[in-house]
């Protein structure tokens, strides 16, 4: 049995806050020798508590920071990513009886096949095979690496939400991006560690439990960021107080607490939270100034699709995802899609039509911007939804969510580029070969990040809980 | 244990394997093939926590008697053995705001302040003690840490997060069971089985709303698998919760190191296998069911067919629409598409025939649990509901079972067994893990740190004595739990100082505090002994609660659904059309926090920040995370400068044209001490250069933060008032407690 510094579980134990507050294995392992040492005193004052301090990582690092581009509602594998000649072929005729049973949301198991609503072609040097709904992000095919195979556990939006983020179906375990931060800390002292772009129409299935931190400390939850001048909620002063203001009840503030802290022995937490304050005045000119666009030249602006209609939005938040990634942001994830989203139940040509046009320019752009400063090769870019579509129809034209298989792509981080790793079955209903489980895809986001999913654990409810659960392999044939 | 009990233990065991229940269970399936079932060791039976209580004396009273309390006498008997004399009594100030915080949530108001400072009487802490106690403000504060137990929550969570319109009559049983001290053993077995225990006791039967309090997915593809899940977690919760024991690691496997089996596991689920789960029941006192019955006789019998029939007819369309559009709660409308032409004539006949019945008065609804239909009970291989293993029977968990576990009353339900079992003295856990809980929540940190795991991975407790004897005393004094309060904070270990020096104590007494310190550091840097006090951070409901309190604006009402309060609009941005209506009466946004809504999908943002729990599953131990989020919170929002305003409002208009008087009663609200000469000087020399930068601002701005309810003719001055109470607000001293 392991009785590690983990165990200790006052928040207000010395140990147990360097715990909570040094948060990352670093902290953890410096804890454990010192508590072994009989030292730990003397170090819970030498150094106050740093919860996003950098931590080392398990091994070499492909990725510094991840940009993951979440599809919500569930993007068409067979309509983009992963062409199904046999459903051309067999379009109108039920799936064979050979299938087997098929587990649905909708009870389309016996509706007639639908072929793909958009023709397939070979893309770049590579040949990968892009559907035309997406003609920008065709041009970059030697970037990708699609994973075919992936599949999930459930036919339920939330639950497939819950564990694309979290590993699991159920609701509130910790969000990749919180394991991340965890074990990683952030690169910047102005700017969360984890920074999440909701779409602005809201309605996530799931809610925000997606980026939510679980059993980990709150400070490596998800902090959402909007446009506009003031991303975070209560950034800047009401109006009524002015800049200076601030500055003077901030001074006199630091007096007040100063004053306290000496009084009781300049305790570690209290110490932490004068820190929090300057932090606080830090992020108020830092954040704002992130989400300035107003530096970029109209030729990015133009890359990403800004101020054209249909691609604006998204692709606003694409430029703000590189911006926030440059800065040392160490997870920025952006949502594609309200509540429904992606979720084409009754008309695929439709419903992609729509969220392609929105997307595929901006993430071309961001692709190419990144690739052009240089960042991309220690980027990680991942664009996924929480599953993918049925082969079958529903209503005619539209198709149920298919959790037995799907595709994802992965670029940047010098992955393989212009490849494609796994197969679904000749239909495109269930991975086939090449299978990848949420848990190995996080195994392997984890691993280009220099972090080994079975070490990278939280010791809760008196297990050491980790993100793949029991399960996760890492994708070797993914590494470039 | 003597080896003797432990081989006697082991016999019994031998004879009774598991409790049985005794109404005939329906057949069980076939016995699937499952995984054998592990016995029990002795080594591990022999873990500390499942040892039977232990009777101990009162440790001799420390060093020549100095010490009486016996809470002191434990403590001090490890403390003398190092050599060491802890820290003196802390100065009366510190202690008043520290058990006014703790035991109401609340700071002391400016005249307890005084009052209390100038009672010379040598009972007038232990009269204080009573009196907060006494106070209603006691329950609504320590029902909070009971609802992070029972992971309490107004909605469903996930993709809907519907609103279960009834979850706060058990946050309101909680607070009424608190206030009115009713025996833990009591509170217990009736979150358990108040249904069965008290039948037609409407309040009884809302107590079972604990089990319901979990998250839950209505709309799940599979209603089995959601029942299933639903189960599941139940069984885990009511593990942690009363057991200590980590029930939960045991649905998939038998649990890696604690002696908890899968069929440990699944027999513990069977004693809620037959509870009727996925609808609210009628909870009405005796007067409404009476009031109902009478009016129902004189019913004419026609109209009772005819809604029969028109609830039948709706009830087709609806499946009808769930079978193709199992995502959508289908309207009106919608389910009567689905019915036929003829149907549907018939339905608008009896709505317009129905329009004319009498109205019966409604009984009100509460989310509680209700014994339905006997239901197999089984072991699920690897925890998965599709695989179906052997079937088991309600049974308590074969480490605890002792010679006199299968006494009882025969002829009740295995679920009511299940409550008296808990709280019956044959079973060490439950007293010892609420009086460990107890000195948590009192203390900061428990004897025992894993106060959900009392297993192998826990820690054992840094006094295991104390911790036996307080288990003991607890049931000794009818599980009455604000006599262990009144004993707890009457200890000297509480009302230890927290830090080196105090403003009270005498020159001699903080030159032998700042020695006692420097040496303690060395000797006990973690405070394993107590020999000081904790110093503990407000969570965020006590912050809210104290910056609303402090400008005499928190609401004194009590009870009823949950009360939501404008949001900033980006924080409603992220849920589904509607989720946060704003509730109507402006005083109702100023209640206190227990009585603000919970929504899984949405933590109301000031409680977030300050790591409240997410309700997703049982919180023992609140996180304590600093960061920058917390500051701007208090720092710049709204809600924290209208409460400045109040603040210098009340200040301004008790002290009108005196600005140091002013400044001496902002201190005393916010820090519940009169502040020092430095202190107020150094305030002036804020407000002065502040005035001097708020000059710089416009007008209209200026006119947007003064203080409420004040006429200006000096605004400038008044508006830097309102910046420095803003400041108290955001201080250390403020969110600490010493």
């Amino acid at each position: 049995m392991r009785r590690g510094p983990l165990q200790i579980n006052n928040p207000l134990d010395r140990r147990g806050f360097l715990q909570h507050a040094g948060g990352g294995l670093g902290a953890i392992a410096l804890a454990s020798l010192l508590q072994s040492d009989g030292l730990l005193h003397a170090a819970a004052h030498a150094n106050p508590p740093r919860p996003l301090a950098p931590q080392p990582s398990h091994r070499v690092a492909r990725a510094r920071r991840v940009i993951y581009l979440f599809m919500h509602g569930g993007p068409s594998h067979v309509d983009l990513f992963d062409p199904k000649p046999e459903l051309v072929r067999h379009a109108g005729e039920p799936l064979p009886d050979s299938v087997g049973a098929v587990m649905t949301r909708r009870k389309v198991a016996h509706n007639p096949l639908l072929a793909p609503v958009m023709p397939f072609r070979p893309r770049g040097n590579s040949g990968l095979e892009i559907s035309d709904f997406l003609p920008h992000l065709a041009e970059l095919a030697d970037e990708l690496c699609v994973l075919r195979g992936c599949h999930g556990d459930s036919v339920n939006h939330p639950q497939s939400v819950y564990q694309m983020n979290t590993g699991s179906i159920l609701m509130g375990r910790p969000s990749l991006g919180s394991w991340v931060s965890y074990g990683l800390g952030t690169q910047n002292d102005s700017l969360p560690a984890f920074v999440v772009l909701p779409d602005p129409g809201g309605g996530l299935k799931g809610g925000p439990s997606a980026w939510g931190n679980g059993y980990l400390p709150a400070t490596f939850q998800g902090t959402t960021f909007r446009s506009g001048a003031a991303p975070v909620v209560d950034l800047a002063p009401q109006s009524a107080i002015g800049a200076g203001q601030q500055a003077g009840m901030l001074d006199y503030l630091r007096s007040m607490n100063h004053r306290h802290s000496i009084e009781r022995g300049s305790a570690s937490q209290l110490q932490a939270r004068i820190e929090a304050y300057e932090l606080a005045f830090r992020m108020q000119s830092a954040a704002p100034a992130a989400v300035d666009l107003s530096d970029e030249t109209p030729e990015t602006m133009a890359l990403y699709g800004i101020g054209e209609k249909d691609t604006d939005e998204f692709g606003r938040r694409c430029l703000l995802a590189r911006r926030l990634a440059e800065r040392g942001v160490r997870f920025v994830q952006l949502y594609s899609g309200d509540t429904n989203g992606w979720d084409a139940h009754n008309d695929v040509a439709q419903n992609h039509g729509l969220y392609c046009r929105r997307t595929d320019k901006p993430i071309a752009g961001l692709l190419t911007d990144l690739r052009r400063r240089g960042l991309l090769d220690d980027t990680l870019v991942i664009w996924g939804g929480e599953f993918g579509r049925m082969p079958m129809s529903e209503q005619g034209k539209g198709r149920d969510h298919n959790p037995w298989g799907y595709s994802v792509w992965l670029a940047g981080a010098k992955v393989r580029g212009g490849f494609a790793h796994g197969a679904t079955d000749p239909f495109g209903l269930r991975a086939a070969e090449g299978k990848v489980h949420v848990h190995d895809l996080h195994a392997t986001i984890l691993h280009l990040l220099g972090l080994d999913h079975e070490s990278l654990t939280y010791l809760h409810n008196g297990r050491d809980e980790r993100l793949t659960d029991v399960a996760g392999r890492v994708v070797t044939e993914v590494l470039a | 244990m003597s080896r003797p009990r432990i081989l006697l233990g082991v016999m019994v065991l031998a004879v009774a394997i598991f409790l049985t229940a005794n109404r005939p269970a329906p057949a069980a399936e076939p016995a699937g093939e499952g995984p054998v079932e592990r016995p029990i060791s002795t080594e591990e039976r022999d873990h500390w926590s499942y040892r039977p209580l232990i009777a101990v004396d009162v440790p001799a009273a420390g060093v020549e008697g100095r010490v009486s309390h016996p809470v002191d006498c434990f403590l001090r008997a490890a403390i003398d053995k190092k050599g060491i004399e802890p820290l003196p009594r802390a100065g009366r100030a510190v202690l008043l705001r520290r058990v006014t915080f703790d035991l109401t949530g609340l700071p002391p108001k400016p005249e307890e302040i005084r009052e209390f400072l100038d009672d010379d009487k040598p009972d007038a802490y232990e009269a204080l003690v009573d009196r907060l106690l006494a106070s209603s403000a006691y329950g609504e504060r320590w029902a909070q840490h009971w609802l992070d137990v029972a992971r309490f929550a107004e909605t469903d969570g996930f993709e809907h997060d519907l609103v279960r319109p009834n979850a706060w009559r058990y946050r309101d049983w909680v607070i009424d069971a608190l206030n009115r001290d009713l025996p833990f053993d009591e509170f217990a077995r009736q979150q358990i089985a108040g249904d069965l225990l008290y039948p037609g006791d409407p309040q009884a039967a809302v107590a079972t709303g604990f089990l319901l309090c979990g998250p839950d997915m209505p709309d799940l593809n599979l209603q089995e698998e959601r029942r299933h899940v639903v189960l599941n977690e139940m069984t885990a919760t009511v593990g942690s919760v009363f057991l200590a024991m980590q029930m939960g690691c045991a649905q998939c496997h038998d649990h890696k190191y604690d002696p908890i089996r899968q069929h440990d596991f699944y027999r513990l689920r069977a004693f809620f296998e037959p509870a009727d789960i996925f609808r609210d029941h009628p909870v009405p006192s005796a007067a409404e069911l009476a009031a109902r019955q009478t009016a129902e006789a004189a019913v004419d019998p026609a109209f009772k067919l005819a809604e029969e029939r028109r609830r039948e007819l709706e009830a087709t369309g609806r499946n009808q629409f769930r079978d193709k559009n199992p995502d959508v709660q289908p309207a009106i409308k919608e389910l009567l598409a689905e019915l036929s032409a003829d149907e549907r004539a018939d339905h608008a006949d009896l709505v317009k025939r129905l329009k004319s019945a009498p109205k019966l008065p409604a009984l009100p609804l509460g989310r509680v649990l209700s014994e339905g239909k006997p239901h197999a009970a089984h072991l699920y291989l690897r925890g998965d509901f599709r695989q179906l293993g052997p079937g088991v029977e309600a049974g308590v968990p074969r480490v605890l079972l002792t010679s006199s576990t299968l006494t009882g009353d025969s002829d009740e339900p295995p679920r009511a067994r299940l409550a008296r079992w808990l709280t019956s003295p044959d079973n060490p856990l439950t007293a010892r893990v609420i009086v460990n809980r107890l000195w948590q929540w009192h203390f900061g940190a428990a004897l025992s740190t894993n106060p959900s795991d009392f297993g192998v991975m826990g820690v054992e407790p840094s006094h295991p004595e104390l911790l036996d004897w307080l288990a003991r005393r607890f049931m000794a004094d009818g599980w009455s739990l604000k006599k262990m309060h009144r004993l707890l904070v009457t200890s000297e270990a509480y009302c230890a100082a927290s830090t080196p020096r105090d403003r009270e104590w005498t020159a001699a007494q903080t030159e032998a505090g700042k020695r006692a310190w420097q040496r303690l550091q060395t000797i006990d840097p973690a405070n394993r002994l107590l020999w000081h006090r904790q110093p503990l951070r407000l969570d965020g409901e006590a912050i809210r609660d104290a910056i609303l309190a402090v400008g005499d604006r928190l609401s004194p009402r009590r009870g009823g659904p949950g009360i939501r309060p404008p949001l900033p609009p980006e924080v409603t941005a992220t849920l589904l059309k509607d989720q946060w209506s704003v509730s109507g009466d402006e005083e109702d946004h100023r209640r206190r926090g227990i009585y603000l809504f919970v929504r899984r999908n949405l933590r109301f943002p000031i409680f977030d920040v300050f790591d409240r729990p997410d309700t997703n599953a049982s919180c023992a131990v609140r996180h304590e995370s600093t960061t920058a989020l917390q500051s701007l919170t208090l720092l710049n929002s709204e809600f924290s400068l209208r409460a400045a305003r109040q603040l210098a409002g009340a200040v301004v208009r008790s002290h009108p044209g005196h600005p140091r008087a002013q400044i001496e009663a902002a201190y005393l609200r916010a820090f519940g001490r009169p502040s020092t000469a430095d202190e107020v000087r150094a305030a002036e020399e804020f407000l002065d250069s502040q005035s001097k930068r708020v000059r710089a601002q416009s007008r209209e701005a200026i006119e947007l933060a003064l203080p409420e309810g004040v006429a200006s003719d000096d605004p400038s001055a008044l508006a830097a008032l309102v910046d420095l109470c803003l400041t108290l607000f955001n201080a250390n001293e403020f969110i600490y407690l010493d």
